[in-house]
């Protein structure tokens, strides 16, 4: 038993030493010149979106991993989901939550063969725009159809583009001095689930203690609405919030500006700025 | 070891496979192209290997009865010994499938993917588990000579250090994290109570009462329990510590003796033969001075057949589980007959023989026959068949050195002695 225990261990040190003085011997001779840097655009960038060419922009860089697609671990299309967009999260989140590993970043450098720029050549950084800049979407367009229009879909993409790994979140809404909304909500997949309402109130009034028959009672049932609402959808369509009459019913009891979409939307991004709270 | 399946060898089949099985789904079946494949080998290999190492560690708990699970303490340290290894040997097997698994990307990748910066602590973690792993396992491999037992056993606490940075490894890696808990927990636990609990409550105090030189080099030392005496069965053995002050070597060091008294004996007598520093020791212990005893071990005897006879083959000290047996055979309500062979050297050296032909005289079913080296050689099978007619039918119990029970293991197998109905101890590094 020992002797092929022992012979194991020096066959695994002569497997290693010799890995290590190849990789020693090969780095003396490498050139260390930075590959080109090509300035690629989001549209040619998705023109490479399928197994023939598959391009992908992570953290600013895109890289050509055509050739690398069947050596991939997982299942094909895992890998093939991300061409020709930008996939940064996807790389930071390999399982939720947790980054590729170093050796599989350096591995990623073979493949870079540009820098992702906007229209104007300026480098395109995957959370460049910062969500605080510009709180007030003009989401006020007027839709039949519960969803945001391509228009807003972009920009609501846009000022959420952090990447929110899966996981359940908490955040909280406040303002004159008492905390109005608190809600708790899930992310799988990019996609809300279980929302619900940890505290609900507005001038002193709890509306979670509100007895069925009160006249407020409304309100906190649309509040229940608009999670339904949001059920399953995209992270970028809680801008549907800003305009809540699309997502509950019974508007009139609901507009009387006490507690409105609008703060749980805030609640809802106070969530994603503090980071996930716990993981699925 | 004959490979014959103990209700123990279920369970530990089970813990084995219990993180494959939960890490299955997420695994699938092998892949068919070669890098995909090295890669899964990589993965199943360091599963595998972790759970060898960790039901290794649980199997060194020693308690009193769970060995007989296992067919005996000697057999138990043999899987202990076999799962070790096979730990070792998968880990280093699952290092290398990772690294090779990156080489098409470049050297410099697989290079990267073993040595990380170092930031990376859950993978040097695992690194310096098989670092530990190296060096109490090196005086197996003799790196730095033969290491004496108590020094061998000290070195051998590093397994602890190893499972817990192995499980530092694995825990923020895995996938799936409550089968290292669970296995974790029980290696832990195990090294926990052998080493920190056992000494104070699994140990049983007995005073010294007489020692009896038998011949040159071998004594018979009588314990007497001082609360509860330990229950046992002819053919177990227990670890005794002996405490008296004035011993040269090994007072407060443990080392397996095989019981020589029957169950009912009141007192616990062990014989002692002078094989090393502790025993030879020993052989000068004082009466009245105190004895800690652990145990009892073994599962000698357990194989019974009751409805066919016994033949036993003992030498040396490996006379001592049958004259326990013997010594209970009296009072044992038992119908099968047995034959025991006494092989020694020559009348000298046949220590327990007269005692052993008393206990013959008064049982009819129990006959001894001494068989002397220096008269007659080697035991042929000619003695065998001409004293023991029909041996190659009966239940067969071998107990004495290494070189006896070579001899007398090829002996039965040439007569076509089905290897299960052979019963052998091998005290070895217990």
């Amino acid at each position: 038993m020992s002797k092929i225990a022992y012979s194991a261990f020096i066959a695994f040190l002569a497997s290693i030493g010799t890995l290590v003085s190849v990789h020693a011997l090969s780095s003396d001779e490498e050139v260390d010149s930075p590959r080109e840097a090509r300035d690629i655009t989001l549209d040619e960038l998705a023109e490479h979106d399928s197994a023939e060419s598959c391009w992908k922009a992570i953290h600013g860089g895109v890289y050509d991993i055509t050739d690398y697609v069947p050596n991939h671990p997982t299942e094909k299309e895992v890998i093939l989901e991300w061409c020709g967009r930008e996939s940064s999260e996807a790389w930071d989140n390999k399982r939720p939550g947790r980054p590729h590993s170093p050796g599989a970043e350096r591995q990623l450098e073979n493949y870079r063969i540009g820098r992702l720029v906007d229209d104007q050549g300026e480098p395109l950084e995957p959370a460049a725009a910062a969500p605080e800049q510009q709180s007030e979407a003009p989401a006020d367009a007027v839709d039949d159809e519960v969803g945001l229009d391509e228009a807003d879909t972009r920009l609501a993409k846009a000022l959420l583009s952090g990447h929110y790994p899966d996981g359940r979140y908490r955040g909280v809404f406040s303002d004159g001095g008492e905390m109005q909304v608190n809600v708790q909500f899930d992310l799988r997949d990019g996609r809300i689930g279980s929302l619900s309402y940890r505290h609900l109130a507005y001038a002193g009034t709890n509306y979670r203690r509100l007895d069925e028959d009160d006249e407020l009672y409304p309100v906190l049932e649309q509040h229940r609405q608009l999670g339904e609402a949001l059920e399953g959808r995209e992270l970028h369509e809680i801008f549907l919030l800003y305009t809540s009459q699309r997502l509950a019913h019974d508007v009139d009891g609901y507009s009387g500006a006490t507690l409105r979409g609008n703060k749980v939307h805030s609640a809802m991004r106070d969530a994603l700025n503090r980071g996930v709270y716990s993981w699925p | 070891m004959p490979l014959r399946l103990y209700r123990g060898d279920l369970l530990l089949i089970a813990a084995l496979l219990l993180p494959l099985a939960i890490a299955g789904p997420r695994l699938g079946w092998p892949p068919g192209e070669a890098a995909a494949l090295l890669g899964w080998v990589g993965r199943v290999s360091g599963i595998l290997g972790l759970a060898m190492l960790l039901v290794t560690a649980a199997l060194s708990i020693r308690l009193p009865g769970l060995d007989r699970w296992f067919g005996g303490l000697d057999r138990l340290w043999w899987l202990h010994r076999l799962l070790g290894f096979a730990a070792f040997v998968l880990i280093m097997l699952h290092v290398l499938a990772l690294g090779l698994v990156r080489v098409p990307a470049g050297v410099d990748v697989a290079v990267l993917t073993l040595f990380p910066p170092l930031s990376q602590l859950a993978l040097w973690s695992g690194w310096l588990a098989w670092l530990a792993m190296v060096i109490f396992l090196a005086p197996t491999f003799q790196f730095f000579g033969r290491l004496d037992y108590q020094r061998w056993k000290r070195l051998h606490l590093l397994s602890a250090a190893a499972l817990l940075l192995a499980l530092g490894h694995a825990l923020p890696l895995a996938g799936e994290t409550w089968p290292w808990w669970l296995l974790g927990a029980l290696g832990a636990g195990a090294i926990v109570w052998r080493k920190l609990l056992s000494p104070s409550l699994a140990r049983h105090p007995y005073w010294v009462e007489s020692v009896a030189p038998l011949a040159r080099g071998v004594v018979e030392i009588a314990l007497r329990p001082e609360g509860r005496a330990l229950a046992y069965r002819p053919g177990q053995f227990v670890y005794l510590t002996p405490l008296d002050e004035s011993l040269s070597a090994g007072r407060g060091e443990e080392h397996p003796y095989t019981i020589a008294s029957a169950p009912h004996d009141l007192l616990l007598r062990v014989g002692i033969k002078d094989l090393g520093d502790a025993s030879h020791a020993l052989q000068t212990v004082s009466v009245g001075s105190r004895a800690m005893l652990e145990g009892p071990y073994g599962d000698f005897f357990a194989a019974d057949y009751p409805q066919r006879d016994a033949l036993w083959l003992g030498g040396g000290i490996g006379i001592t589980p049958f004259v326990s047996a013997a010594r209970g055979m009296a009072a044992a309500d038992e119908g099968r007959g047995v034959q025991l062979f006494y092989l020694a050297n020559g009348p000298d050296r046949a220590y327990y023989l007269e005692e052993l032909t008393r206990c013959a005289g008064e049982v009819e079913r129990f006959t001894v026959t001494a068989h002397f080296y220096r008269e007659l050689g080697p035991l042929a099978e000619s003695f065998l068949r001409h004293h023991c007619p029909d041996y190659a039918h009966r239940e067969i119990y071998l107990c004495g050195p290494p070189g006896m029970i070579g001899h007398l293991r090829d002996l039965l197998d040439a007569q076509g002695v089905p290897a299960a109905r052979i019963h052998c101890e091998v005290f070895d590094f217990l």
